[in-house]
């Protein structure tokens, strides 16, 4: 537990966390100090003055909170008419020669520089003389498209890749008020996190080529979840929104705060995964190319059981622990060897140091976890002796190329479960859809043996079922989420005294 | 101030001459910071070139070690380093408060009507260039004019007949 301090705000007193700066500080409170530069990730800079507070007693009059550390006994000022003032005026500063271009921005709803000019402003323009104007709509690589003119150069674009991607790109160029963010021409941005910049904008002056104009942010719910694009599973909130006589769409993914799985960021690539969960899906369940319904495909799958010469079930390193252990279970009830064999999910040499890891899969912990043995070795050779291969939505085609699935599948039926309609699963006899991460609850470990849980966060509107409801209709044994648990806290010493309900969101290093 | 972000690309590449370069790499050594040397860096290429282009900036950038978006920060800050060639002859007319007060404006007017060009323009020819300029330093011998670097002290119209003179 860190180390309480007593301070006094408005003249109230309140405990707060001590070592932190007055923004954080009294912020976890419930106390707001509008600030523009300041980010916790990447330090106070002091060159915005909109979170000016005063102090009463010792010290300067007047302090910049990001800069100011929390002190016993600190009596602080907010909503004293000359502080008022003077976040008035900083306020009026800022919008000299912003376009105020609200109705066409995508940051409206969720843009720092409208909520204080609400908050703290609220008058109308002074200003008689023309505005200085700058360039739009620049492109500046990996996706960030910028628009100068709303820049309140606050700097945190350009300390982000300085400070956090080490790679530079941006700067801000000129002074006073031509002053503006810019890449050095032709060295545009080119690192794998550069679309945080776009979080990290407190105004709507950086902007992502893929989320701009596609919704108002307002219209989207925000949901909590963790991305599978690699084995480091960083938080995210799903952005999402059901259209009028449409589906349930994920607009964007963006990084959730995690201290000890992502901090304030995730990669690029993770937060573009969220295309997946919207397209190319495995919609309805298919036999020999024939749309059929889900009661059919499990009665023709269980044929295909009793039929079947040796049966081999693969899994996906992505599933859920409770996924896992519906699919071993019913791998034992069937008698079936079951594999994890994902040798294809580990790029070498993809990773850095970082946050992006080799390994694609998000779940291969909760492999080893549960004894699944992975070897391509015994993957293949149990694969020759059977007749049949259920293969619970593991990308095979990440290892082999066509040619070799096709060898590999000679002469043997394939059922896939699976969320995505890929060429893979079009190979198979019998596909049956199910849902995707960001459509069941679940637990997965990751690469730092972080155990992580995750709810639902779509509902398709014809929503496919859990993999682990699957598995309980093929005959697997653990019919519910309770059956689940107790079978892994059998097999997972680790798990023994925890709940899933019990599981910080912050997720729980598993010894 | 105006815009001085939109750089001028020469299409060649930029390297020191071999003075500049030596000189480069007995000041570096004056500083436990490489990036100290951005400023040094642009003064020699201005010195060399009479003005800095986009590859200059990038020569230094990857000559320091640098990130180019910080020497590009540092050229478009300070208004002595010219990002477009200058005249054969780069006028300076300071217009700090000393030279004000000893009527700048006299010659600011004379180079104007003499030589065709207002402060910040470039003559057609090429030839000449003028700017107006903060503090020279030289106060006590106010209005002062520095050409090509070279300063020249308590100015007026006449003296400075007899120098555009001697320069066409
Ligand atoms: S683009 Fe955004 S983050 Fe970057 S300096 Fe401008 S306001 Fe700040
Ligand atoms: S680092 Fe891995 S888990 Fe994090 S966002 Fe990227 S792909 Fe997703
Ligand atoms: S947040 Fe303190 S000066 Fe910007
Ligand atoms: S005021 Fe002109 S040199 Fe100082």
């Amino acid at each position: 537990m860190a180390e309480m301090i007593k301070l006094f705000v408005n003249g109230n007193e309140v405990e707060v966390e001590a070592g932190k700066n007055l923004i954080d500080a009294i912020g976890a409170v419930g106390i707001e100090i509008p600030h523009l530069c300041y980010h916790p990730a990447l330090g106070a800079d002091g060159n915005c003055r909109m979170c000016l507070v005063g102090l009463e007693e010792g010290g300067p009059p007047l302090v910049p909170a990001c800069k100011t550390p929390a002190a016993e006994g600190m009596k602080v000022l907010l909503d004293a008419d000359h502080i008022k003032k003077i976040q008035h005026d900083v306020l009026e500063f800022q919008l000299i020669n912003h376009p105020v271009d609200c109705p066409v921005c995508d940051q409206a709803g969720e843009c720092s520089l409208q909520d204080y000019y609400m908050t703290y402003d609220g008058q109308k323009s002074r200003m008689t003389v023309p505005q200085v104007t700058k360039s739009k709509k620049m492109d500046f690589g990996c996706g960030v498209v910028h628009d100068q003119e709303r820049c309140v150069l606050c700097g945190r674009c350009v300390r982000f890749c300085r400070q956090i991607t080490r790679t530079g790109e941006l700067g801000i160029v000129n002074r006073t008020d031509t002053a503006r963010v810019a890449i050095f021409p032709g060295r545009p941005l080119d690192n794998r996190y550069a679309v945080n910049v776009v979080d990290l904008c407190p105004v709507g002056a950086m902007t992502s080529a893929d989320f701009r104009f596609k919704q108002r942010v307002w219209f989207m719910k925000k949901e909590r979840g963790v991305c599978h694009g690699c084995s480091r599973g960083c938080n995210i909130t799903i952005d999402h929104n059901r259209e009028k006589d449409q589906d349930d769409l994920i607009y964007r993914f963006r990084p959730l705060f995690n201290e000890q799985v992502n901090g304030y960021f995730i990669c690029d690539e993770g937060r573009l995964s969220y295309r997946d969960e919207n397209e190319n899906r495995l919609t309805e369940a298919r036999l020999s190319k024939t749309t059929i319904s889900l009661d059919r495909a499990v009665t023709a799958s269980l044929k295909e059981f009793k039929r079947a010469e040796g049966i081999v079930i693969l899994i996906s390193p992505d599933c859920s622990l409770e996924q896992m252990v519906s699919i071993k279970s019913l791998a034992e009830e069937l008698g079936a060897p079951l594999s994890g064999f994902s040798d294809g999910y580990i790029k070498k040499g993809d990773g850095d140091d970082y946050l992006i890891q080799d390994d694609k899969a998000a779940n291969r912990a909760g492999l080893t976890a549960l004894n699944i043995d992975s070897s391509q070795s015994a993957f293949e050779e149990a694969l020759a002796k059977a007749g049949l291969l259920i293969n619970f939505n593991n990308d095979l085609s990440l290892f082999y190329d066509e040619s070799s699935l096709k060898k590999l599948f000679k002469e043997k039926r394939v059922i896939g479960v699976t969320s995505r309609d890929t060429k893979l699963f079009q190979m198979a006899n019998l596909v049956i859809p199910v849902a995707s991460f960001t459509e069941y609850s679940g637990s997965i470990i990751n690469c730092d043996n972080i155990l992580q849980t995750f709810n639902r966060a779509i509902t398709k509107n014809d929503a496919p079922l859990d993999m682990s409801e699957v598995a309980a209709l093929l005959g697997g044994p653990l019919k519910t989420n309770g059956d689940r648990y107790d079978k892994l806290k059998k097999i997972v010493v680790s798990l023994n005294d925890f709940n899933p309900d019990t599981i910080p969101a912050t997720g729980l290093k598993l010894t | 101030m105006s815009d001085r972000s939109q750089l001028i690309s020469t299409g060649e590449p930029f390297k020191f001459d071999q003075e500049r370069d030596t000189e480069f790499e007995r000041l570096i050594k004056r500083y436990p910071e490489r990036e100290s040397m951005i400023l040094p860096a642009l003064w020699l290429t201005q010195e060399q070139e009479g003005w800095i282009s986009a590859e200059a900036i990038a020569y230094i950038a990857d000559r320091i070690g640098t990130f180019a978006s910080k020497v590009f920060e540092c050229a478009t800050f300070y208004t002595m380093y010219h990002l477009h060639p200058m005249g054969k002859y780069h006028i300076c007319v300071c217009r700090t408060l000393s030279c004000w007060l000893r009527d700048k404006q006299a010659i600011v007017d004379y180079l104007r009507d003499e030589i065709g060009i207002e402060p910040g323009q470039k003559s057609e020819d090429g030839k000449f260039s003028l700017e107006e300029v903060e503090c020279l330093g030289h106060c006590g011998t106010a209005p002062v004019v520095q050409i090509n670097g070279e300063f020249h002290e308590e100015m007026d119209v006449e003296k400075l007949t007899a120098l555009l003179a001697e320069l066409n």
